[in-house]
């Protein structure tokens, strides 16, 4: 039965939801949506400019220009930095939530020390591997000076800078995904094991045939995480190397062109746009294989 | 969730710029008031400005005086970041009308000639025209200043929009008078004499030049003298505007000696690592006595004498060519420059400050503590730096590469922000010969070419 009576009231429900579904077009999908159309514009952050629309102008400037190239680096240097992250993050923190879920002596501590990352904000990580990297006194330097003879410039090497940048974000968000990859590990029920245990397998089989698959779940939200979050991250890149020394990425450029280019926003619109486009591309592909293998024992 | 995350500590270093904004408002304000909003009656005037110690500092004691002589107003006084943070407030606080006087980072610059289709048209300007900038034209206040000055970096249609308070040389070299003194060394004025001294330098074991090469602007810096005094034969102007009709460009013989002579210092007679520097360490590098020569502009003069009170140091221009009388004078630029708000909130009370600020007596504080070369005539700043570094080679001040060149919009990285951007010829950097990186800048160039 209908619990909402009849008459006017029976619109009721319809009616609250109007409230959330009107914030929700007026604040989020409005302004994506102008975002697309702003891209096909010459809209200028001035109130009151004219604006006109100018076509594929815009996209035509991204890729047809004097700084195309950099575009294209951009978006290679935002693919790199995605799989290396994703990859190398879910990698990582999934041995080391493997480890640290044997109910170890310290577990909560281990726990906190490599969510520290996560909770300290970027902010603080670019400073302290700042410091950490820094090419006249780091210690970092004098550790390689020692070990190879050999010294580094570290953020302001036009060859490393982003493998060191790509590093700190790894560094930084790794404790995050090991976390959800815990809560996956915790919730595999401890029978299965036992299980296995009498038909034999050894701890690599354990692993390969009974963790692995049902902490499927927690392997999707992570690769859809790290590879939204690294495709996305512009934050890291501006408060180590401001861009500069090949280290853009799309992100980045959107940031830049959006709040230090011109007053033009078509062309960071347009920029946004194509972001999108390759990030969903990239989703829709990652969803797709990891829900293939998803199972339930 | 990463990136709500990272959306989430940008939104908390947002406010927490904003809350340190804050806190500068209640230091400028005065302390006589009991409440915050005590001062309802009083009209306030919004100032806004970016952080740098020496000039803040003499700003609020203006603003003190202000309000002591005109009690009926209260200034708010807001810093930001410098550079990037405050053209990003700039904007923000103009297009919601909440500034009453602001400053740019320098006089008026890069308008769009009639040799220049496609080109950008600066921020500066398109608040002109929409009408957002209050037109000084007829005020009082503009006679106190240097004519010339007001003309070059004030005046847009033919009406005065912004007073420009100083100048600044950028193209010079620190020098470390001890040390030239203990090796008997001089001030360079030809190219082959500069070499020489590195050399010379050098052979006693002693670094030639430091610069902050991390933040990559102050590269720009000996550049500039470079540019000025070998592009068009020492007429920029002709060249720059040869580039656009496509009589000169960037892989032409003069440019590339430019980038090539900028390679030679590079590779030669800078710092081990200077890419590595950065900008608000490399005074200290050279108060310390590392090196000899620091590639820096005239406004750090301040920052050097505080890091190290018993240095002796002069400044030379970088001799870029083997003419020595033309090599004798800066490049440089003009420096804080004020602007008031069309539509602010107190455009009168923005038009009385900038009065009382333009008072001989008012300046003189200001340009004295910003170490600047004034733009008003009959200014004694009392400063031995200005008067027997600066002066002797304020001849033929020219503007430098960065303020006169108009750059093609989307033009590629090896020439943006009006710049050669020699950091790619540094050692680690892509290119080997000036010519590549010459040639790739030219391509860049001529790709940006309007349609």
């Amino acid at each position: 039965m209908y619990p909402f009576g009849k008459g006017f009231a029976r619109y009721i429900p319809f009616l609250l939801l109007l409230i959330p579904m009107g914030l929700y077009l007026v604040f989020y999908f409005g302004p994506s949506v102008m975002t697309v159309i702003y891209s096909f514009t010459d809209v200028k952050n001035i109130p009151g400019s004219s604006m006109k629309f100018v076509g594929l102008e815009n996209y035509y400037d991204l890729f047809y220009s004097g700084n195309s190239g950099e575009r294209w680096r951009s978006i290679i240097n935002t693919l790199i930095f995605m799989f290396i992250v994703t990859i190398v993050q879910n990698g990582v923190a999934l041995f080391i939530a493997v480890l640290i879920n044997q109910r170890l002596r310290g577990d909560y501590f281990y726990r906190a020390v490599f969510f520290l990352p996560v909770v300290l904000g970027v902010a603080v990580v670019a400073l302290i591997w700042s410091m950490m990297f820094d090419p006249m006194s780091g210690p970092v330097n004098m550790l390689y000076e020692w070990l190879f003879g050999y010294k580094d410039m570290f953020f302001a090497s036009f060859t490393h800078a982003f493998g060191y940048i790509i590093f700190v974000q790894i560094w930084m968000y790794m404790g995050y995904s090991m976390l959800i990859f815990l809560a996956g590990l915790q919730s595999v029920p401890k029978d299965l094991y036992e299980a296995g245990y009498i038909d034999g397998t050894n701890k690599w089989q354990s692993f390969r045939h009974i963790t692995f698959p049902l902490i499927a779940p927690s392997f999707t939200v992570n690769m859809l995480l790290s590879i939204i979050g690294a495709m996305s991250t512009f934050d890291i890149i501006l408060a180590t190397t401001d861009g500069r020394f090949n280290t853009r990425t799309m992100a980045y450029d959107v940031y830049k062109e959006t709040f230090r280019g011109s007053l033009e926003m078509g062309l960071p619109s347009a920029l946004s746009v194509v972001q999108f486009l390759i990030i969903l591309v990239f989703v829709v592909v990652a969803v797709r294989q990891t829900r293939k293998r998803e199972v339930e024992y | 969730m990463v990136k709500r995350i990272s959306a989430l500590v940008l939104a908390g270093a947002l406010t927490l710029s904003l809350a340190a904004c804050g806190g500068n408002n209640d230091k400028a304000a005065p302390s006589n008031e009991g409440g915050s909003k005590s001062s309802g009656e009083k009209k306030v005037v919004k100032i806004l400005h970016w952080k740098q110690e020496n000039i803040n500092k003499a700003m609020e004691e203006i603003n003190a005086d202000f309000e002591k002589k005109y009690p009926e107003y209260k200034v708010e006084y807001t810093t930001t970041g410098p550079d990037d943070e405050y053209k990003q407030a700039q904007r923000a606080r103009i297009t919601a009308n909440d500034v009453d006087v602001l400053a740019d980072l320098s006089g008026m610059r890069l308008s769009p000639q009639d040799w220049t289709p496609g080109a950008k048209t600066p921020d500066w300007q398109q608040w002109i025209d929409s009408g957002l900038i209050a037109d000084l034209s007829g005020q009082e206040l503009v006679k106190n200043w240097n004519a010339n000055d007001i003309e070059k970096a004030g005046t847009y249609n033919g009406k005065v929009y912004a007073v420009p308070t100083g100048k600044v040389a950028m193209s010079g070299l620190f020098y470390n008078k001890q040390i030239f003194e203990d090796n008997g060394l001089k001030v360079p004025t030809t190219w082959s004499e500069f070499l020489k001294l590195c050399e010379d330098l050098k052979a006693k074991g002693i670094t030639p030049i430091g610069v902050a090469g991390k933040d990559v602007w102050p590269l720009k810096l000996p550049v500039f003298a470079l540019q000025a005094k070998i592009l068009g034969g020492g007429d920029q102007q002709k060249w720059i505007e040869g580039v656009w009709k496509g009589e000169t460009a960037f892989n032409d013989a003069e440019a590339v000696e430019v980038l090539d002579k900028m390679k030679t210092i590079q590779d030669n007679y800078m710092i081990d690592g200077f890419m590595g520097i950065d900008y608000a360490s490399a005074p200290a590098i050279f108060a310390t006595g590392k090196v000899a020569m620091l590639a820096d502009g005239s406004w750090d003069a301040p920052t050097i004498a505080t890091a190290n009170p018993d240095l002796k140091f002069g400044y030379f221009p970088v001799p870029a060519t083997e003419d020595a009388a033309k090599n004798a004078s800066f490049v440089g630029k003009y420096d804080v420059t004020w602007y008031v708000a069309e539509k602010g909130p107190n455009k009168e009370g923005g038009l009385k400050w900038l009065e009382f600020f333009s008072q001989p007596e008012n300046y003189t504080k200001f340009v004295k503590a910003a170490g600047f070369i004034p733009t008003q005539d009959n200014i004694s700043t009392d400063s031995e730096f200005i008067d027997n570094e600066l002066t002797p080679y304020l001849g033929d001040f020219e503007l430098a590469y960065e303020i006169m060149m108009i750059n093609r919009e989307n033009v590629g990285e090896h020439l943006a922000a009006e710049g050669v951007h020699t950091e790619y010829l540094a050692p680690g950097g892509q290119f080997k010969t000036a010519k590549e990186l010459a040639d790739v800048q030219q391509k860049e160039w001529e790709a940006a070419a309007p349609r």
